[in-house]
């Protein structure tokens, strides 16, 4: 018989009979054993079945050794399919386990995680002071558990809880299942809690930080001048601006338009106005019926006085530049 | 007294020490075992309990590309199987010498 063909059927008989195994299982428990027939076939004479007993028998062993009970052929209940799909769960878990091992440096995923196991007794302790200031104070979430607003009552029940916590951690894997479901359960507990804690906190942090930030704005900053219209939509020159106290506001560039000497001898004359730069209107505003409108944007604006336009506003318009007719046609 | 039945309870500790100084593959580790003495060990019972001992967390594998035949899986002790391996020792010692005392105050020839 040829050797491949020999092994080939070898290996089909150990699958037929592992049939009953959950796929993940059952290729574990094969992926030795071609190469295994190989090393068994290149050792001497005789047939696979001479040395190693048929395929059923080697099926059967493996499966004893391995801890996986005797093959099932009757019809299976409920509780088998319940077994089956915990053990296909714990199957797909023990190869995450494995797959995810290499990503953070070590064989097993579990292994890098039983080396934090202490890391999470401390937290869980840090979490149970938590737990006890927020459940009987009342307080919101912070970095110490102040119990009656005292620091150092907020170490000592930092201290006692981390203590207990890792107390309790070296003692896990002795107690009986139902307490250790019951700490597991709190810890479950314990992690929401955390979670939902560090989110509110994170929250009051963020209010904070955008207050602080809406303060220090200046939004006037970029003013370099400022222009005054009447209700008509009119220009107005030698503007002067106060607050509320009766002092002169001061903001632009004054030396916008004018030199410095220039500047002073203006302020001596009718005081700091506005606009520093009459002849140079930045915009048009929409024209009233009954006003004129400027001729020309750029040229010196000529405002001429209307009927409706009340005489005795301290403000006046004064014509700055050479007064000129406006041009009708 | 059929050594296979012996075999079953401490099969387990012989694949832990001979995997002790060196890893191996599957063959490999059934040749070592053969070498130690062990000469009725079933080739099927070694891939089951390595299949095991890996489930239980006490052994890495890795693969080594081989230039003839199939890839070959290596099998190693890990921290908690070295932790492992120490534990069952010494409680075989102890069952030995207690079994060895026992024959020996009956009288049973060694």
């Amino acid at each position: 018989m040829n050797v491949a063909t020999e092994q080939d059927e070898y290996l089909d008989g150990v699958r037929r009979a592992l049939a009953d195994l959950d796929p993940a299982t059952r290729d574990e428990l094969l992926e030795d054993l071609p190469e295994h027939l190989t090393e068994v076939a290149a050792e001497g004479e005789g047939t696979l079945v001479e040395r190693l007993g048929p395929p059923e028998a080697y099926a059967a062993e493996m499966r004893a050794a391995a801890g996986l009970g005797v093959a099932r052929t009757t019809a299976r209940g409920i509780d088998d399919r319940v077994a089956a799909g915990v053990r296909r769960l714990r199957g797909a878990l023990g190869v995450a386990d494995r797959k995810a091992g290499p990503v953070l440096g070590y064989g097993r995923a579990s292994e890098f995680l039983r080396m934090l196991l202490p890391a999470w007794w401390v937290l869980r302790g840090y979490l149970v002071a938590m737990a006890i200031t927020v459940l009987t104070t009342g307080s919101g979430f912070g970095l110490l558990p102040r119990l009656g607003g005292s620091t150092l009552a907020a170490v000592l029940v930092l201290a006692v809880c981390v203590l207990a916590s890792i107390w309790l951690g070296r003692r896990e894997a002795g107690l009986r299942p139902v307490w250790r479901a019951g700490i597991a359960l709190g810890g479950l507990f314990l992690f929401v809690f955390g979670l939902v804690g560090f989110d509110k906190a994170d929250d009051h942090g963020t209010v904070w930080f955008d207050q602080t930030q809406t303060v220090s704005v200046n939004q006037y900053e970029y003013v370099r001048d400022v222009y005054v219209y009447d209700q008509y939509g009119n220009p107005l020159t030698n503007v002067r601006l106060f607050d509320q106290d009766g002092n002169p506001i001061q903001i632009g560039d004054p030396y916008r338009c004018l030199s410095f000497d220039d500047y002073k001898a203006k302020v001596e004359a009718i005081g700091e106005t506005y606009p520093y730069c009459p002849q140079r209107p930045p915009y048009l505003v929409a024209p009233q019926p009954g006003v004129v409108a400027p001729p020309d944007r750029g040229e010196p604006i000529v405002v001429s006085p209307t009927p409706t336009e009340p005489t005795d506003t301290p403000a006046s318009p004064e014509p700055t530049g050479t007064p000129e007719p406006t041009p009708t046609n | 007294m059929d050594t296979t039945q012996l075999l079953k309870g401490v099969l387990d500790l012989a694949v832990l020490a001979v995997l002790k100084d060196e890893d191996g593959y599957g063959y490999d580790i059934l040749r070592r075992l053969r070498t130690a003495g062990l000469d009725e060990v079933g080739d099927a019972s070694v891939y089951g309990t390595l299949r095991r001992l890996f489930q239980a967390g006490l052994l890495n594998t890795y693969v080594v590309p081989s230039e003839e035949g199939p890839h070959r899986k290596y099998y190693g002790l890990n921290a908690a199987g070295r932790d492992q391996l120490n534990r069952a020792g010494k409680t075989w010692r102890n069952f030995a010498s207690t079994m060895d005392a026992l024959l020996d105050e009956r009288g049973v020839a060694a």
